[in-house]
């Protein structure tokens, strides 16, 4: 008689995920992710703290893409199925606030004239606020928690 | 631009290429890529200390100050962390962090520079 295969609802990898987002690949995405929380959240506080009233709009925007870069960030270090939902949904806010603020920065530019991480598509940033949420979600699908549990015994570090 | 920001341009984009090519060849951080990360700490370094020498010698910061000093000291942060971590994980991905590393701390010299001048 072979050894069932672990049956996920038993297996000890269920009750505590082994995290398979943050090695390799994921942790050069969490340490872009967190260059950018920290430089986001700089410069939007410096921006609402010294002249929010030029442009509330743009700064609060700011501040908003600062708190979805930190968002990011922690939840793609983080194991389990609930900190996966997170990061899709705030990689997914990032990629269409950058397509949104990106568009209007590029058409609208006098309701826009004030700079944010994601005017003109993150051109200000060598693009990567653009290029971030597509590697991002890439990453997350290639690691979505069904995958990951239908991949065959051989590649589980676990054996009964 | 300064001094201080073209030596930390030549080393910061000398440890990007030597970490970025180790990552490429999938190659484990090593000495070398380790230490040239260190060389961008040193660099950073030498800013800070020359900095606080033109401070107390009655040079003026033209922008916000307390900018200036806070890039100074995020970016000195940054070595030590990406190295811990590349400790943490030895694989080619931890290369591929430590080469951001070096782009980082141009790209915050470049802004120091401006909030000095």
């Amino acid at each position: 008689m072979s050894p069932r295969p672990i049956d996920p609802a038993s297996d000890a990898t269920a009750d505590k995920p082994r995290n398979t987002r943050n090695t390799g690949p994921g942790r050069l995405l969490i340490a872009v992710y967190a260059v950018f929380a920290i430089s986001a959240t700089a410069r939007a506080g410096y921006q609402i703290l010294t002249k929010f009233g030029e442009a509330p709009l743009a700064y609060t925007l700011s501040a908003f893409a600062a708190v979805v870069y930190i968002i990011a960030t922690v939840s793609l270090s983080k194991p389990g199925v609930t900190w996966f939902k997170v990061s899709v949904a705030a990689l997914v806010v990032e990629l269409v606030g950058v397509l949104v603020v990106g568009a209007l920065s590029v058409f609208d530019a006098v309701n826009f004239p004030h700079q944010t991480v994601w005017s003109l598509f993150g051109r200000g940033y060598g693009f990567i606020p653009l290029l971030l949420p597509i590697l991002g979600l890439i990453w997350l699908y290639r690691r979505r928690p069904s995958a990951v549990h239908r991949a065959p015994a051989g590649t589980q570090d676990t054996a009964p | 631009m300064d001094a201080y920001f073209y030596i930390i341009l030549g080393v910061g984009l000398l440890s990007t290429i030597i970490c970025l090519t180790a990552g490429l060849l999938k190659k484990a951080p090593n000495d070398t890529t380790i230490l040239s990360v260190a060389a961008v700490e040193v660099a950073l370094l030498v800013y800070l200390v020359g900095s606080v020498i033109r401070v107390i010698a009655g040079e003026n910061i033209a922008g916000e100050a307390w900018e200036f000093w806070g890039y100074l000291a995020t970016a000195l942060l940054l070595p030590p962390i990406a190295v811990y971590w590349s400790i943490l994980e030895r694989t080619r991905w931890s290369n591929f962090v430590l080469a951001a590393v070096g782009v980082t701390a141009v790209v915050m010299a470049a802004r120091m520079n401006q909030i000095w001048y």
